[in-house]
């Protein structure tokens, strides 16, 4: 695992940057909660620099055309000639992706339904549970739709591991802020 | 592995009611021995070590016309010494029956084993009977894939290497086998009741070579083995995992284990959405959050080229507290000279721009100390 102390680092640099970069709207709160969140984000994913797939996934999501935030995202991310290269990489794997998930989903929901009958062993309830929460877990993680369950686990420790260096720096901004202005 | 198999007792199985080789084996050991066998305690015979007994077991409940031939070789194979152990224990088959039938199964294999490697003319019942022991055993994986290892494990454990261990072949389709597969069957065989019944068996020299095979219990072809080496890889990730989520180490089982991830995962992006919103609310006035106090945390990593340049700010008040947080937070000792750089340039520009502007800016802040208050108890309160 990478050392935290570099990852703080660098997470703080990328959301500095992308915070410099985005014109801070003085509307509402709320607004202005959503691009800090989402400069955090996309700091927190380009700290990766694309070596894990939620991190891409977490990026293209971010700028897909159709999002309501994507000129802040446009501006977050500024300049950067590499981005577009990862969304356009992204959106192409994800549809072929798609379609395969889509089959193995409906694979699964018949055989389900066969199988519905004969549920009772132990065996067949517990991978019923611990599927579920696979499920969830893909919920959960960005692009996790998109992994098997080796790629799932993986990325799920970086994720967790992401969010943590996210929180922490988040919360020694905020505790700053907060002693600064008593 | 002993206690899983303790464990086990409680698993009934329609194991009396032998396979008709089972029974022409175990015919064939009391012809031979006349029932020279007492009844010994079935429980500490359980608890000695199974495959050994229990062929006694299945010699004793049923008699049988046997075979000489097969007899002997047993005999070679398995050692005078420990059949004259196998003489004096118990027997009866009910009384096994009624301990630890599972106990049956790995002796029956054992049973199986020695005799499908005692001899090449087997027949046919016995090929059968082998057969139907690996689908037993099969089957047995699937509830309990622990105990299979188990069971493996248990023949093996005491005396074998994971090597040793691995290399005990499942693909026992009875005869028909090299010369030399048999050697090695042989001698799995025979350390395996060595280890379980006395340390002082005979310790045959273990075979040259060392099969990746398939382990007791299960499956052969390469769509199996795949599926395990899958599997451990996952169950190694897991253990990562649980390293590094809090409160994980009690929990086994996966569904436990995703329970917490999950829960750890949302938590954790819960939090996320708590700080900005609380980075939100207290900087709102702020119109140039970013250049007032990153510049000033970003200043801080490197840490001591540019403190007394900062000491001589105006807005020098909330450095130190910034200092301090971020100390904490960065951990910083050493930093890579791209970041001075960087910081030291942003810094320059900033402090000018922050020594006009900072006077008027802290003003503005006395009125949002009520809202911090609020997003701290909603902060603490969405955690509980």
């Amino acid at each position: 695992m990478r050392p935290h102390s570099s990852l703080k680092q660098e997470f703080l640099k990328e959301w500095i940057k992308g915070l410099q970069r985005c014109s801070f709207p003085k509307k509402s709160i709320l607004e202005r909660k959503k691009a800090i969140k989402l400069s955090a984000d996309i700091a927190m994913a380009s700290a990766r620099n694309g070596t894990t797939c939620w991190s891409r996934a977490l990026i293209s999501s971010a700028a897909k055309d159709g999002s309501d935030n994507n000129h802040l995202v446009k501006q977050i991310l500024g300049p950067e000639s590499d981005r577009p290269a990862v969304e356009n990489k992204a959106p192409a794997r994800q549809a072929s992706v798609c379609k395969k998930i889509l089959k193995r989903s409906c694979r699964i929901r018949r055989r389900g339904r066969r199988k519905c009958g004969a549920a009772a062993a132990p065996s067949s309830i517990a991978k019923h549970l611990v599927k579920k929460r696979r499920q969830i877990l893909r919920s959960l993680i960005p692009g996790g739709e998109f992994m098997n369950e080796i790629c799932l686990i993986e990325e799920t420790l970086d994720y967790i591991t992401s969010l943590r260096v996210q929180v922490d720096v988040m919360r020694s901004l905020a505790t700053a802020s907060v002693r600064g202005t008593e | 592995m002993l206690h899983r198999l303790e464990s086990l007792k409680s698993c009934t199985y329609d194991r009396m009611d032998m396979t008709v080789p089972e029974r022409q084996a175990a015919r064939l050991k009391w012809q031979q021995q006349n029932h020279v066998v007492q009844n010994n305690n079935p429980v500490e015979l359980c608890a000695s070590s199974g495959s050994v007994p229990r062929f006694q077991g299945l010699v004793g409940s049923n008699l049988g016309s046997g075979q000489m031939v097969e007899l002997k070789r047993l005999e070679v194979f398995l050692g005078t010494d420990n059949f004259q152990e196998f003489l004096n224990f118990p027997v009866t088959g009910p009384e096994f029956g009624d301990s630890e039938k599972l106990d049956l199964l790995p002796p029956e294999a054992a049973a199986d084993y020695c005799i499908s490697r005692t001899s090449s003319c087997q027949m046919t019942a016995l090929d059968t009977a082998v057969m139907k022991e690996e689908r037993e055993d099969m089957v047995l994986e699937k509830m309990e894939s622990t105990i299979v290892s188990g069971r493996g494990s248990f023949n093996k454990r005491k005396a074998e290497t994971v090597a040793d261990h691995k290399s005990k072949d499942k693909r026992i389709k009875g005869e028909g086998e090299g010369e030399s597969e048999v050697k090695t069957k042989c001698s799995t065989e025979i350390s395996r009741n060595s280890s379980k019944e006395n340390s002082k068996a005979s310790e045959v020299q273990k075979p040259d070579y060392i099969h990746v095979r398939a382990r007791r219990g299960q499956a052969t072809d390469s769509h199996s083995l795949a599926e395990r080496a899958r599997r451990e890889k996952l169950s190694k990730k897991m253990k990562c995992l649980q390293d590094l989520v809090p409160g994980c180490n009690k929990i086994t089982g996966k569904a436990g284990m995703l329970d917490e991830i999950i829960n750890y995962v949302q938590s954790l992006q819960r939090q996320v959405e708590f700080l900005s919103m609380k980075i939100a609310a207290l900087n709102s006035s702020v119109e140039n959050l970013p250049t007032k106090e990153f510049p000033a945390i970003v200043a801080n990593f490197p840490a001591a080229a540019k403190l007394p340049e900062m000491a001589g700010l105006p807005c020098f008040q909330l450095n130190p507290l910034q200092k301090e947080s971020v100390n904490c937070m960065l951990n910083e000792s050493m930093h890579p000279p791209q970041t001075e750089g960087i910081a030291s340039a942003s810094v320059s520009i900033s402090e000018q721009s922050l020594s006009s502007s900072s006077m008027t800016q802290l003003q503005p802040f006395s009125t949002w100390n009520m809202d911090p208050q609020g997003l701290y108890n909603m902060y603490n309160m969405g955690f509980h």
